[in-house]
């Protein structure tokens, strides 16, 4: 059955399926920078009323929490990336590669650039563990 | 085929671009068209202790001068932004003009949150976090080379942290580019050539790049083509002030140019070096280019035949396969005539610092922009090992 997005269950699914990925494992072996922090803007016109944080503390390969965060608390996170509702769907639909969104404008990244680089391919690997989602776009 | 159905790119280039010799003079004008009282000069030691140009940018603003910050360096720190800021506030500036090369142009832009913003910098550290216009800020630069009056990046180090804070956002945009010949004829001939192959690298790796699209494309090439005609004109005598011109226009087409499409592997590798040995970026850029352009030539040779074509060399003949060697050779011969180093054991890399800047390039942000994914850092080490 399909998960809203964003919703507590996608979030559960989501480090289910980050936690199932050998890809991950392998290219987040060595992250220790730290808990990143995904925020989508609110769009109260789909249900989406505030601002929704999603706090992954990725931690060498594994996401050893991942939880519901105010867009205030997921500021705190050092790595904070923020965009609005269809941006969020078109890196899940793989239509938007994240770092290619920060450098345009299209995702805001708070946040050292040169790690995420060091981390691309764990970055890619990331937005392919969210595509494993059977997802319920909230606008569709 | 160059592009295909599923392009799709943001161009921005937003900075008014105002040309011509003693065009720096009327700096006042602009100034007054943004709406502002106050300028601060931002402008390098350098620059303030061999030439009488930030003087004369002062006169020429009058009434509207709020004085001269002069204490950039290379390689600007956080410490120099916050004593830029701290003065601009004391004497009420409400715009920036800064004058010089790339460290000036980029502390000013460090300034330029701060004054509107407030706080501390390594708060903006990230890419588009700026939620509004930030500080008025016009450009004239000194050099031909970064482009950096059109870009969106700043680099500024933490030398406490001994890393670059790297920020990107469309927000610190400088305004207007005054391109004044005149303010580059002082430059001397090792550094007009080295800061105009910074340019070259620009427009070419624009081209390779992953994110290239035909709006940069298409002014890559003329970059290139104007390097390649003025640059060595430009580097035999310093008051054609025809070359200087064209050569400014270079610059700053090949900064919009990469300013969209992005940088790729040159500039990864290139900056490791300039953090690690010193180097000046120009020349690493120099120097890297040809076996970079190696190093893609299976996978740009349609690429790097338009910039074969933009050099000025007879493609017919040439396949696709061989555009990449042919190119680096070109740019090489292009480069000795210069007078420019050819290798970075010529410009004090030691051989054994190699594999450090290779670990060092992986984290660069234009490495995920070459043409050729690089992961490991084996990979850099190879096109490290050619150049030295």
């Amino acid at each position: 059955m399909a998960i809203a997005f964003p919703s507590v269950e996608w979030v559960e699914e989501y480090k289910k399926q980050i936690n199932l990925s050998e890809g991950y494992k392998k290219a987040g072996a060595t992250w220790t920078a730290g808990a990143v922090a995904l925020v989508t803007l609110a769009k109260p016109e789909i249900g989406l009323n505030e601002d929704f944080g999603i706090w992954l503390d990725l931690h060498q390969g594994v996401c050893r929490e991942a939880k519901v965060v105010t867009a205030e608390e997921a500021q705190k996170a050092p790595f904070c990336i923020t965009g609005d509702y269809a941006r969020w769907k078109q890196v899940i639909k793989k239509e938007l590669e994240p770092v290619k969104g920060m450098m345009q404008g299209k995702l805001k990244l708070k946040g050292d650039l040169p790690t995420i680089v060091r981390y691309v391919k764990a970055s890619q690997e990331l937005v392919e563990c969210s595509t494993r989602i059977e997802t319920k776009f909230l606008d569709e | 085929m160059l592009y295909d159905a599923s392009l799709n790119f943001i161009f921005w280039c937003p900075t008014k671009v105002v040309f011509g010799q003693n065009t720096a003079l009327d700096v006042v004008m602009e100034v007054e068209n943004l709406g502002c009282k106050r300028a601060l000069i931002v402008t390098d030691r350098d620059l303030i202790k061999n030439t009488d140009i930030p003087e004369r940018i002062k006169k020429a603003l009058g009434k509207l001068s709020a004085g001269i910050f002069s204490d950039v360096e290379a390689d600007s720190g956080v410490h120099i932004v916050n004593q830029g800021a701290k003065f601009g506030k004391e004497v009420g500036a409400d715009c920036l003009v800064s004058v010089g090369g790339g460290s000036a142009i980029d502390t000013a832009k460090g300034i330029a949150i701060l004054l509107k913003e407030g706080g501390k910098l390594q708060d903006y550290v990230g890419f588009q976090i700026l939620t509004r216009p930030q500080t008025p800020h016009i450009v004239i630069p000194t050099t031909a080379g970064t482009g950096s009056e059109v870009t969106y990046i700043a680099v500024i180090k933490d030398h406490e942290e001994g890393r670059k804070l790297l920020f990107g956002d469309y927000h610190i945009l400088p305004n207007v580019a005054i391109l004044d010949p005149r303010m580059t004829e002082g430059l001397s001939p090792r550094l007009t050539a080295a800061t105009g192959m910074d340019a070259m690298c620009h427009a070419i790796e624009a081209m390779h790049s992953l994110q290239r699209e035909p709006i940069a494309d298409g002014i890559a090439l003329h970059a290139i083509r104007l390097i390649k005609e003025f640059l060595p004109k430009a580097v035999e005598n310093g008051k054609d002030m025809l070359a200087r011109g064209q050569m400014l226009i270079a610059a700053n087409i090949a900064g919009g140019a990469f300013s969209n499409a992005q940088v790729a592997v040159v500039h990864a590798l290139a900056h490791s070096v300039g953090a690690r040995f010193k180097v000046h970026h120009g020349l690493a850029n120099s120097i890297l280019l040809p076996p970079c352009l190696r190093y893609n030539a299976d996978v740009c040779g349609e690429v790097y035949l338009d910039v074969l074509s933009a050099l000025g060399v007879n493609i017919e003949g040439i396949q696709p396969d061989q555009a990449g060697e042919v190119a680096a050779d070109k740019i090489i011969e292009f480069t000795m005539k210069l007078g420019l180093p050819q290798r970075l054991r010529d410009v004090g890399v030691p051989e054994e610092g190699l594999r450090e800047c290779s670990e060092l390039a992986l984290s660069d942000g234009a490495i995920i922009y070459n043409p050729k994914l690089i992961s490991e850092s084996t990979e850099v080490l190879q096109i490290y090992q050619q150049a030295w």
